[in-house]
């Protein structure tokens, strides 16, 4: 693993409890998980399982109830006020809803964080609309969020979190309000920013497209705890827990239900074989013939890595002469029951 | 007696109302913008919860909110005096409308503002604002167009409650119904005087929703409805 000094946000033990007088909620349970400078993060999670409160604990937008937050070696909990508000000008956050002040134009929304740092409103409108430009939006700097669509508003938010320079830049859900090609665009959006600008980018999804499009790392978050976190391809081609396996392959439950006694098998590909017709294969050198439950492949860092349910024959043997196959194949595979 | 006299009467009365229901309706946002501030903020789910606060203010507002206005003026008649030095005329009639207006302005204020997006209040949160930023630059610019909506809503219960205080001394439209209309009989001073209140009215109204319409960058002119966003990085 790589040594601390690397890691631009390092969280330990946290803990988030919240309590209305009658009734606790734990929304956060003892997370651990750094997150290195330079990369894209990804949380992935389904919904309830405390992702807003685990990223809303990185700038302090929520106070922890224990454990401690590092950013960019700051102890985010220690600080006073004014560091508090200094440290979070460094870290830029964008939301599902885009958030942005209605009754400002785009320029004048990118403005705002600058004007909230001091910054003299002449270098701010110079800065501003450079920003802008970047995002792709430099015609269209006197228009008014409500004659914007969704993926240009949040063009805006995007430039109006980089306007103070952050090193972190914090995304909630940030394209789950917008249509897939639209997404697209945005996703690739923040990977140009990753790179030009080498803001380490924290994205909380709970859409596995988001994740495989351009994160580098994952953390999968179920309950309020992470239960599983590594390479994105390395936790992809092999969930361990069911809360992966749900987020991963989301018709696992589904196929269990009509599997009828007989012996289930989850293929995973590692991307080296799935040019290969490695199901066509098995079935024409075991002579016994499977039915494909489910089939889900995704393109992953390049790489094609997938799972596939298949049903196994009745005939005890040639079902072994199969597993035995894909031994020899070097597939690796869970077996159900 | 109608035409010269009748003229003299209802401008002198006219410029009354004016005069009590600007001032009023200025000093009840004197006091009553900072009081609705407050109670925004220290809402439980506003930026600086405060149960105390919110609640000793909150039930001092619902308290005067509560005691009919004409009841409210005659109680506070010592009060009027302390600060104007007499307890008839439009000028002493001022008091007592702003302590009865206040208590309406600051509970419009807290609903406009509250009203403002949380989602806006929290990214200005996350860009490291004060609490003093988020208010002015954010809460109030934002809630704007809904606080002028609600400035035209006080004015015309301010004028209402000024054309009541007519009728003990107050001056003003209110006064010449009640003493033309009703204690001398002349119905038809009264109704000019009604319909003028309601012109007023009326009017207020109007340019209210006019500056609101005005000033919300939320409403656009059709036309220039959002385009698709076909475009591509380079
Ligand atoms: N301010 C709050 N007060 C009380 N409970 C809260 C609060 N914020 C979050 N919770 C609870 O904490 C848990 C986690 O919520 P959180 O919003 O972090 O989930 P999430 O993973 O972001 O879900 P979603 O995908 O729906 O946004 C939920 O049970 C939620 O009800
Ligand atoms: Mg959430």
């Amino acid at each position: 693993m790589a040594d601390s000094i690397n890691n631009i946000i390092q969280i330990s033990g946290l803990r988030k409890v919240f309590s209305d007088g009658t009734k606790t909620v734990t929304a956060l349970d003892g997370i651990s998980l750094e997150v290195r400078q330079g990369e894209i993060f990804g949380i992935i999670g389904l919904s309830g399982a405390g992702k807003s409160t685990l990223v809303r604990c990185i700038n302090l937008l929520e106070t922890p109830t224990e454990g401690s937050v590092i950013v960019d070696g700051k102890d985010m909990a220690s600080l006073n006020e004014a560091d508090l508000l200094e440290a979070r000008r460094k870290i830029g956050m964008i939301f599902q809803g885009f958030n942005l002040l209605q009754q400002r134009s785009a320029l004048e929304n990118v403005c705002f964080p600058l004007e909230i740092a001091g910054v003299k409103k002449e270098d701010a409108k110079v800065r501003a609309a450079s920003l802008l430009e970047t995002v792709g939006l430099g015609d269209r700097l006197d228009a008014y969020p409500s004659q914007l669509s969704g993926g240009m508003q949040q063009r805006v938010a995007i430039a109006r979190a980089l306007a103070n320079e952050p090193k972190v830049l914090l995304c909630d859900e940030a394209t789950s309000a917008l249509d897939p090609k639209t997404t697209l665009q945005i996703l690739e959006l923040l990977q140009k920013i990753n790179k030009e600008f080498g803001v380490t980018i924290v994205v909380i999804t709970h859409e596995m497209k988001v994740i495989e499009r351009i994160c580098s790392r994952v953390a999968i978050l179920a309950e309020s705890r992470v239960v599983e976190s590594g390479e994105v391809s390395e936790v992809f081609r092999h969930p361990k827990t069911s809360a992966a396996k749900q987020l991963i392959f989301p018709q696992g439950e589904k196929i269990e239900t009509f599997r009828g006694g007989k012996r289930l098998l989850r293929l995973a590909f590692d991307g080296t074989t799935t040019d290969q017709p490695i199901v066509a294969n098995m079935v024409l050198s075991c002579g016994e013939a499977v039915s494909i439950l489910a089939a889900d492949t995704k393109l992953i860092e390049g790489k094609t890595v997938g799972q596939m349910v298949l049903q196994l024959p009745e005939n005890e043997s040639a079902a072994e002469r199969m597993l035995a196959y894909l031994d020899q194949e070097n597939i690796s595979y869970t077996e159900g029951e | 007696m109608m035409d010269t006299k009748l003229l003299t009467l209802v401008g002198s009365g006219f410029a009354e109302s004016l005069y009590m229901t600007f001032f009023a309706t200025l000093f009840s946002y004197v006091i009553g913008l900072p009081i609705g501030l407050i109670l925004a903020i220290t809402s439980p789910e506003g930026i600086k919860p405060s149960r105390e606060i919110n609640f000793g203010l909150g039930a001092v507002v619902n308290f005067l909110r509560s005691v009919p206005f004409i009841i409210l003026a005659v109680a506070i008649i010592p009060l009027t005096r302390l600060v104007t030095g007499t307890s008839i005329g439009s000028t002493a009639a001022i008091v007592p409308l702003v302590v009865a207006a206040a208590p309406l302005v600051a509970r419009s204020v807290e609903s406009s503002v509250k009203g403002v997006d949380s989602g806006v209040i929290e990214a200005a949160r996350s860009m490291g604002a004060t609490t003093w930023q988020i208010i002015k630059k954010v809460m109030l610019p934002e809630a704007l167009p809904s606080l002028i909506t609600g400035l035209a809503s006080a004015t015309i219960t301010v004028l209402g409650f000024s054309a009541m205080a007519g009728a003990f001394g107050g001056g003003g439209l209110g006064a010449i119904a009640i003493n033309y209309g009703y204690y001398r009989g002349q119905s038809d001073i009264m109704y000019v005087m009604v319909i003028l209140l309601v012109l007023m009215v009326q009017i207020i109204q109007k340019i209210g929703d006019r500056m609101s319409v005005r000033v919300d960058k939320t409403i656009r002119e059709s036309g220039s409805a959002a385009p698709e966003d076909n475009n591509t990085e380079h």
